[in-house]
C-alpha cells in the first residue's frame, strides 16, 4: 500500500492535498483513496511503462548547458494536480484581465505612449528594455493584438492565494507537456479518472489555430498559417512538431521561406506558395538578419519589411518582450488600473527595483533572504536563490547588481505550495507552480489546459526543467 | 510540399532501406563464414571483401580480411559511426530526417524509427558478437521492414509518402546492383549464386519460380528481371517510375523532368531487353552501369525537387 497516512510533513506553506489539520481537501479525497488501493508496486510498474512510452514518443527537451545537447525526457509525475472549478474561474478572470492590460501597454508604448507621458511607468525603464523594439513604433498589427499566446506563471502563497510570479509574452512553451501528460495518464492510469469530471485539454491546438486565422492580414479568406521553428536542436522542438501536426499546418524553418517583393513564400516541390500568418517560435533577434542579428541563419531575410508592409502576420508580434521584462512586471497592476479602470484580480509578488538607490541597498544587504532574477533571462537561468546559494555566489551577484542595476530585480522568497508527488519512498510534498496559457484573438481565451511544474528535489523551490523540474497533469474540474 | 521535407522523406526512405540491406548482407555472410566450406582457401577473405564492396568500399591493393579482421569488417559495417553506410549511421541519418519532418509523418512512423534508433544506440559490438549477431540483425531488419508497413498503413499516400517510396526503391535497386557487382560467380557458380540470391533475399522466391538449383545465368536473370519479385531491378525501377509520376502528375510513358526521362529509359530497358543482351559484356560491366544510372537518377531528383538549400551553421 502507498503510505498516505499520516500526511507527509507540511510546514509554513500551503499544500494542495492536505489542509492545515492534516485531513485531505475534499476534491483530493477520491484520488488519495484510488492511489492507496492501487498500491505501491502496481503504481511503480505502471510508472516504468509511462517513462518508456515518453522516451519512445520522443517527448524530450534539450539541455543547453550540456555540451552534447542531450535529449532528455521531461520528468513526469503521475499524481495529478487538481484545481476546483471555483479556483479556476478566479484564475481565468485574473489572467484575462492581466493579458488585456499588458497587450494595451504594448500597443501604447509603440504608439501614443500615454502611460509614459502620464508618468505611470518611467520612460527610461521602457526605452532601456532589451526587448523594446524601435522598429515597431507606429506599426499597426491586425486587431491591435500583440500577445496572441502568453503563459502567466502563478504560485500560491502560504495562505493558498494565487499570485503572479512572472508573465511570458514572447514564445512561452510547455503546452505540449500538458497535452502529452494527459494522454499518457489516461492510458496508464485510467482508474484515476473514474471519480472525476476533468475538463479536456486537447482542444487547445484548435483554439490556437482559430486565433492565428483570425489575425491574418485583411484580404486572405483562407489564410496559409505556418509554424516557424529554429529546428531540431531547439529545446522545444518536440512541442513545435506536436502543435504543427495537431493544427495541420506546415512546420517550417527559416530556410524554407523566402521574401519576394515584401511577400513571404514557402519553397515547395511545386514552386513558391504564399504565407499569411507565421506562428513563430524564434526570438525577435533571430527573425530577420537584415534588422536584427545579422549572423543569424535561423530567420528569413526581408521578413521585417514584409511584416511592416502588412503582408504577413507574425504571432506573437515583434517587440512584445517589453511587456514581460521583469523590471516592467511590477507596473502591471498599475497598467490594469490605467487601461481597464479595474482593480487587479491577481496580485503580484512584491518586487524590489534595483535602479532605486534605497531599494538596491536593501537588496544588497539582504541577499541571503531574497531571490534575484536577471530581467532578460528566463528558464531559471541567471537567477540567485539567496537563502540556498553559497556565499561566493551571493558576492558575485552583488557585483553584478552594482554594475548593471537595470538588469536585476529582487523578490522575497515565496514558499510555493506543495503537491503530493511520487518519490523514492512513497509520496511526499514537492513544490509546484502553475502556468495557464492565454490565447488572444477575438478576446482572451484561457483554455483549461495549464502546466503544473514541480521541483522534484526535496525542499527545492525552483521548478524549471533546466533545474531538475518535472511536470504533472493538471486537472481543472467541471 | 516543402522541398526540405521532400528531401528528408526521400533520405528517410533510403536510409531505413539501407539499414535493412546491410543487416541482411551481414547476416547472410556471417552465417556462411561459419561453414567449413567457406573457411578454406581464402574463401572467407573473398566473402568479407565482397561485403566491403557492397558497403561501398573498394580499396586497391586490397587488405587481407581473415580471422579477427572479419570481426573488424562486421564492426565497420554495423557500428562504425565514421562509415556513413554502417547500420548505426543509416539509422541515425534516418532518425535525424524523421525528426526534421516530425510534423509530416504519423506518430506510428515516428515511434517506429525512434525505437529502432534507441535500440541500435544501446548496442555494443562486443556484446552483440558475444551472443551472436543474428538477434541484433534480425531486430534491425524487423523494424526496418515494419517501417514500410506502418508508413503504408498510417500515412496519407500523397507527395510525402511517394518521396519515401522513391527513396526506398531507389536504394533497394542501387544495393541490388551493388551486390551483383560484388559477387564473382566464375569460380564457384553454385555457392556464389546461392550467396548472391540470399543477399538479395531471393533464395526461396527463386527456387519457387525456377524449380532448380541456382545456375548463375538464371539467378542473375531472376534478380534483374523477375516481374513480381519486390527486389528485382525491374520491379524496383517500375516502382520508382510510378511514384515519380504520382508526384509530377505527368501521364505514364511521358516525362516532365529529367529524372523521369532517366528512370523511364531504364524501365523500358528492363521491361523489354533480354538478359543475354544485358550481360553481353559481363555481369560486372552491366551492374556498374546500373549503379551509375541510379546515382545520376538521385542527382536528377535532387536538382528538380530539392535544390540544395543553405544549411544553418
Amino acid at each position: 500500500m502507498l503510505d498516505l497516512q499520516p500526511p507527509y510533513g507540511v510546514a509554513n506553506h500551503y499544500d494542495e492535498l492536505y489542509s492545515a489539520d492534516g485531513t485531505p481537501r475534499p476534491h483530493y479525497e477520491k484520488l488519495a483513496r484510488t492511489l492507496g488501493r492501487l498500491g505501491r508496486d502496481e503504481i511503480l510498474a505502471r510508472v516504468a511503462d509511462v517513462d518508456t512510452a515518453l522516451l519512445q514518443r520522443g517527448v524530450t527537451f534539450t539541455v543547453y548547458a550540456d555540451a552534447e545537447g542531450t535529449e532528455r525526457v521531461f520528468p513526469f509525475d503521475i499524481i495529478p494536480r487538481i484545481l476546483t472549478a471555483e479556483e479556476w474561474a478566479r484564475i481565468e478572470r485574473g489572467i484575462q484581465q492581466r493579458v488585456r492590460a499588458v497587450n494595451a501597454f504594448i500597443y501604447d508604448v509603440y504608439h501614443s505612449e500615454r502611460i509614459l507621458r502620464e508618468k505611470r511607468v518611467p520612460r527610461e525603464l521602457v526605452y532601456s528594455s532589451k526587448n523594446y523594439n524601435r522598429e515597431m513604433i507606429n506599426v499597426d498589427v491586425p486587431h491591435d493584438v500583440y500577445i496572441h499566446v502568453s503563459g502567466i506563471d502563478l504560485i500560491r502563497d502560504d495562505k493558498g492565494t494565487f499570485m503572479v510570479l512572472e508573465d511570458n509574452c514572447r514564445t512561452p512553451s510547455g503546452i505540449s507537456y500538458v497535452l502529452e501528460n494527459r494522454d499518457v495518464l489516461k492510458r496508464s492510469f485510467p482508474d484515476l479518472f473514474a471519480d472525476y469530471a476533468v475538463c479536456p485539454v486537447d482542444d487547445y491546438p484548435g483554439r490556437l489555430l482559430d486565433v492565428l486565422r483570425y489575425v491574418a492580414p485583411r484580404g486572405s479568406s483562407q489564410p496559409n498559417v505556418v509554424l516557424l521553428t529554429p529546428g531540431i536542436y531547439n529545446s522545444a522542438y518536440f512541442e513545435h512538431t506536436l502543435l504543427a501536426r495537431r493544427m495541420g499546418i506546415e512546420l517550417v524553418e527559416g530556410r524554407d521561406l523566402i521574401v519576394v517583393d515584401n511577400v513571404v513564400f514557402l519553397k515547395t516541390t511545386r514552386g513558391l506558395e504564399r504565407v499569411d500568418v507565421i506562428y513563430r517560435r524564434i526570438d525577435d533577434d533571430y527573425l530577420d538578419p537584415l534588422y536584427f542579428k545579422n549572423d543569424s541563419t535561423l530567420g528569413v531575410t526581408g521578413l521585417m519589411n514584409a511584416y511592416r508592409s502588412g503582408n504577413v502576420t507574425i504571432a506573437n508580434a515583434i517587440g512584445t518582450g517589453v511587456g514581460d521584462d521583469k523590471a516592467v512586471y511590477r507596473f502591471v497592476p498599475d497598467m490594469i488600473r490605467f487601461y481597464l479602470d479595474e482593480e487587479p484580480l491577481l496580485d503580484n509578488v512584491p518586487t524590489f527595483d534595483c535602479t532605486d538607490d534605497v531599494q538596491r541597498r536593501h537588496v544588497i544587504g539582504n541577499l541571503d533572504s531574497l531571490v534575484v532574477k536577471n530581467t532578460n533571462a528566463s528558464g531559471g537561468y541567471g537567477m540567485l536563490m539567496g537563502p540556498y546559494a553559497p556565499a561566493e555566489e551571493r558576492e558575485r551577484f552583488k557585483d553584478l547588481i552594482e554594475a548593471n542595476p537595470r538588469d536585476f530585480i529582487a523578490q522575497p522568497v515565496i514558499q510555493l505550495s506543495s503537491s503530493p508527488t511520487l518519490v523514492e519512498g512513497g509520496m511526499e510534498g514537492r513544490r509546484v507552480d502553475l502556468r495557464p496559457f492565454a490565447l488572444y484573438g477575438r478576446g482572451v481565451d484561457v483554455p483549461a489546459a495549464a502546466l503544473t511544474r514541480v521541483a522534484l528535489r526535496e525542499g527545492s523551490l525552483v521548478v524549471n526543467s533546466s533545474q531538475g523540474g518535472g511536470s504533472k497533469d493538471t486537472w481543472v474540474l467541471q | 510540399m516543402l522541398s526540405r521535407v521532400a528531401d528528408s522523406l526521400f533520405w528517410l526512405g533510403r536510409n531505413v532501406e539501407r539499414a535493412e540491406t546491410i543487416a541482411r548482407i551481414l547476416d547472410v555472410n556471417y552465417t556462411r563464414a561459419m561453414d567449413l566450406y567457406s573457411q578454406r582457401d581464402g574463401r572467407s577473405e573473398k566473402l568479407w571483401r565482397s561485403v566491403m564492396h557492397c558497403a561501398g568500399f573498394v580499396s586497391d591493393p586490397q587488405p587481407p580480411v581473415t580471422g579477427k579482421s572479419a570481426n573488424d569488417v562486421f564492426g565497420f559495417c554495423a557500428f562504425d559511426a565514421e562509415n556513413s553506410t554502417s547500420i548505426v549511421s543509416a539509422v541515425r541519418i534516418a532518425r535525424a530526417n524523421a525528426l526534421g519532418v516530425r510534423a509530416e509523418i504519423t506518430t506510428e512512423v515516428w515511434e517506429l524509427i525512434n525505437v529502432l534508433y534507441l535500440y541500435v544506440e544501446e548496442q555494443k559490438l562486443r556484446s552483440v558478437m558475444r551472443e551472436g549477431p543474428s538477434k541484433f540483425l534480425r531486430r534491425v531488419r524487423d523494424r526496418a521492414q515494419a517501417f514500410a508497413g506502418v508508413s503504408d498503413a498510417t500515412m496519407t499516400h500523397g507527395d510525402g509518402w511517394n518521396f519515401i517510396q522513391v527513396g526506398r526503391y531507389l536504394e533497394r535497386a542501387y544495393m541490388t546492383a551493388r551486390i551483383l557487382d560484388a559477387i564473382d560467380v566464375a569460380n564457384e557458380p553454385w555457392h556464389e549464386s546461392q550467396r548472391m540470391l540470399e543477399m538479395c533475399c531471393a533464395s526461396a522466391p527463386f527456387a519457387h519460380a525456377s524449380h532448380q538449383a541456382p545456375d548463375p545465368r538464371d539467378a542473375t536473370s531472376f534478380v534483374v528481371l523477375a516481374e513480381n519479385f519486390p527486389r528485382s531491378l525491374r520491379f524496383c525501377t517500375r516502382e520508382i517510375d510510378e511514384a515519380m509520376h504520382r508526384v509530377s502528375r505527368s501521364p505514364r510513358g511521358t516525362f516532365a523532368i529529367e529524372a523521369e526521362r532517366r528512370v523511364g529509359r531504364l524501365r523500358s530497358q528492363l521491361d523489354f531487353g533480354s538478359i543475354e543482351e544485358m550481360l553481353s559484356e559481363g555481369v560486372q560491366t552491366f551492374a556498374r552501369g546500373l549503379v551509375r544510372e541510379y546515382e545520376l537518377l538521385t542527382q536528377d531528383i535532387e536538382t528538380t525537387y530539392f535544390p540544395r538549400l543553405p544549411v544553418p551553421a
